[in-house]
């Protein structure tokens, strides 16, 4: 149980340099030059108001949205050049609101998570067994694995699909908002698992999260997004401060040093001139 | 067996026969129960009546099933040597239409099967996107303008297929496309081309071809011989196989674009291979038997209510039951109204249209596949 924060951090596992990300159907860049590497072996957590590009640059980082402009590297090397499978073995991405058909069990999803391991015609080998067997205790539904995935609560079904992404078994790990809309104790839950993988096993984890105070007490390092660009990025204690609350995310805050990092405290909105 | 208690009993899902479970173990009994049954019927009655069992042992005869020369003019067209009455009237006029029941009922159904997967749609199906009517319209102007070309007769079916599939997604495309769009796309496109294809009825001088024609726009089997097994088999076994191997993309395709990309699923790669063998699969079909209906619309949806979304059960079991419901269709368009026939896409549109309303009332969101 050593404290991952004193591990030697290796620079830019996966890196955006000046990218520029858009929609076909978007007027402008959504992300417009943001440069940022990925410290391996950290949490890194993706914060923003509502359309500043958090999901976006998420996908972007993935490889699903190709950029207008810029580049994205895996360890050195452009994503592109990257085969379909062989990308995702390194790095997995958990879209926000995945769907899975009728009556798949939460075992048949989480062998999903094996698709790029296995070859055109391979069958299932004890690696994939021991993949799934480990992802499902890892994210404690091991007791549900043969239930359908429909007759789940909705935070038990986040966590088959966070079990699904684990089984992947890639180093670095994009999570899009995996704690929104669950109840307070799934998504403690949700990342729990998150923190015992950067602890445990050295993986690289880039999350997109809604709530600031969340991200503050799991995160290692917080990149704040505002309008498409990166506002300020460090550790949670050093980037979340009063001033950043208000002119970011237009809100009135105190914020104080708590056990699990720092509390905020919202007072109100900001004053609507610096808000809007 | 016991030692291994901790092992989880999905742990081996898929290995070998893993997967086989046993809802699949029932649809494949049932459905060669059905087909047995339908068979025997098909077989055994007729103008030139012969007792079931006589049927079987007709059929049993080892006089031709060890026959060379019986099976190279079975399989490659020739003259079949000289057999009694009833041998000859199961072995060279019953026994066909039977084979290519089974062969167009595998087809559609396992093309049905892909489309609702790539389209992650439940109302998907050949006849509902268009693909069976551009298949019947190329089939069509090559029997009434191309006469020369009838050899090729399942390849352009299949372009034409492929045409109309293409035209629904381009019209149903908007930044993407969902179930409804789809849907309508596909009355748009089958519409238009059931049209051109009344319009060419009328290029006709011959009454008897008009009547048969209209006959097999409605699919029909009456006059299936073993030239249209021949036809069929090779694409059925392509196609099929195809499908088969593409299970498991089928699988991680309808979690969605999204997960499976993140997969490191080539989505539009595999979409666009999987439709192409969707297209076969129908288009062949509509080569040998006119446009059949429902079935790749009802039967995988049956199909997947007893064994799941696993697509290699679910693919398995709709070569089995696709068989079962058109050759029983086909019996009962037989033999319903004996002497005269009706064409098995009426039997099974009016099977169909009905289960068709029940999957609309049954989804409020029009089909999508949650």
């Amino acid at each position: 149980m050593t404290d991952g924060s004193d591990r030697p951090a290796r620079d830019g596992v996966l890196a955006a340099e000046e990218l520029v990300l858009e929609y076909p159907e978007s007027d402008g860049p959504v992300i417009d030059g943001v440069s940022h590497a990925v410290t391996e072996g950290r949490v890194t957590a993706l914060v923003g108001p509502n359309g500043s590009g958090k999901s976006t640059l998420l996908r972007g980082l993935s490889g699903r949205l190709a950029p207008r402009s810029g580049s994205v590297t895996l360890r050195g090397r452009p994503l592109d050049e990257y085969g379909d499978r062989e990308r995702a073995r390194e790095l997995a991405r958990l879209p926000q609101e995945p769907a899975a058909p009728d009556g798949i069990t939460v075992e048949e999803l989480a062998y999903h998570g094996r698709y790029p391991h296995r070859g055109f015609l391979d069958t299932v080998d004890d690696a994939d067994v021991a993949a799934v067997d480990r992802a499902l205790r890892l994210v404690g539904i091991d007791r549900l694995r043969d239930r359908p995935l429909a007759d789940l609560s909705g935070g038990q079904r986040r966590l088959a699909w966070v079990a699904m992404v684990l089984a992947q078994d890639a180093d670095v790990l994009l999570l899009d908002e995996p704690t929104t809309f669950l109840d307070l104790r799934h998504q403690l839950a949700v990342m729990d698992v998150v923190r015992t993988l950067r602890e445990d096993d050295e993986t690289t984890v880039v999350l997109v999260l809604h709530d600031i105070e969340q991200a503050a007490r799991y995160a290692d390092e917080m990149v704040v997004l505002r309008d498409g660009g990166v506002h300020a990025t460090g550790p949670p204690a050093s980037v979340l401060e009063p001033a950043l609350l208000a002119e970011v995310f237009g809100i009135e805050a105190e914020v104080d040093p708590g056990r699990f990092g720092p509390r905020i405290t919202p007072i109100g909105p900001a004053d609507p001139t610096t808000g809007s | 067996m016991s030692g291994e208690i901790r092992e989880p009993p999905g742990a081996a899902a898929d290995t070998r026969l893993g997967w086989v479970n046993r809802q699949l173990v029932a649809v494949v009994v049932g459905s060669v129960a059905v087909v047995v049954t339908a068979a025997t019927l098909q077989l055994s009655f007729g103008a030139y009546p012969v007792s079931p069992l006589g049927a079987w042992r007709a059929l049993a005869d080892p006089e031709v099933l060890l026959s060379a020369a019986a099976w190279r003019a079975f399989l490659l067209g020739g003259r079949v040597p000289n057999y009694e009455t009833a041998t000859l009237v199961v072995w060279t006029i019953r026994l066909p239409r039977v084979l290519v029941a089974v062969l167009v009922g595998a087809n559609l159904a396992v093309s049905g099967a892909i489309l609702q997967a790539i389209t992650r749609n439940e109302l998907a199906s050949p006849f509902v996107l268009g693909v069976s009517s551009g298949a019947g319209l190329a089939v069509l102007l090559t029997v009434v303008v191309f006469t020369g070309l009838l050899p090729l007769l399942p390849l352009f079916a299949a372009v034409g297929g492929g045409v109309a599939f293409l035209l629904v997604y381009a019209i149903a495309w908007q930044g993407g496309t969902n179930p409804v769009r789809l849907v309508l796309a596909g009355v748009i496109v089958s519409s238009v081309f059931g049209s051109v294809q009344t319009g060419l009825f009328l290029l006709i001088e011959d009454i008897g071809l008009v009547q048969s024609v209209v006959a097999w726009t409605t699919g029909s089997l009456v006059g299936a011989d073993w030239a249209q097994v021949r036809m069929l088999l090779p694409w059925s076994v392509a196609a099929v196989g195809a499908a088969l191997l593409g299970a498991r993309e089928l699988n991680v395709l309808t979690l969605g674009e999204e997960t499976a990309a993140s997969l490191g699923l080539s989505v539009e790669r595999v979409r666009f291979l999987l439709s192409g063998v969707a297209v076969l699969a129908a288009a062949t079909s509509v080569a040998a038997a006119g446009i059949v209906g429902f079935v790749g619309l009802v039967v995988p949806h049956i199909v997947r209510r007893s064994v799941g979304t696993d697509h290699k059960r679910l693919l398995v079991g709709c070569v089995f039951a696709g068989p079962a419901l058109l050759l029983a269709a086909d019996a009962g368009a037989r033999l319903a109204l004996s002497p005269a026939q009706v064409p098995v896409g009426i039997v099974t549109g009016i099977l169909g249209g009905p289960y068709f309303l029940y999957l609309m009332r049954k989804h409020g969101d029009f089909g999508g596949f949650r």
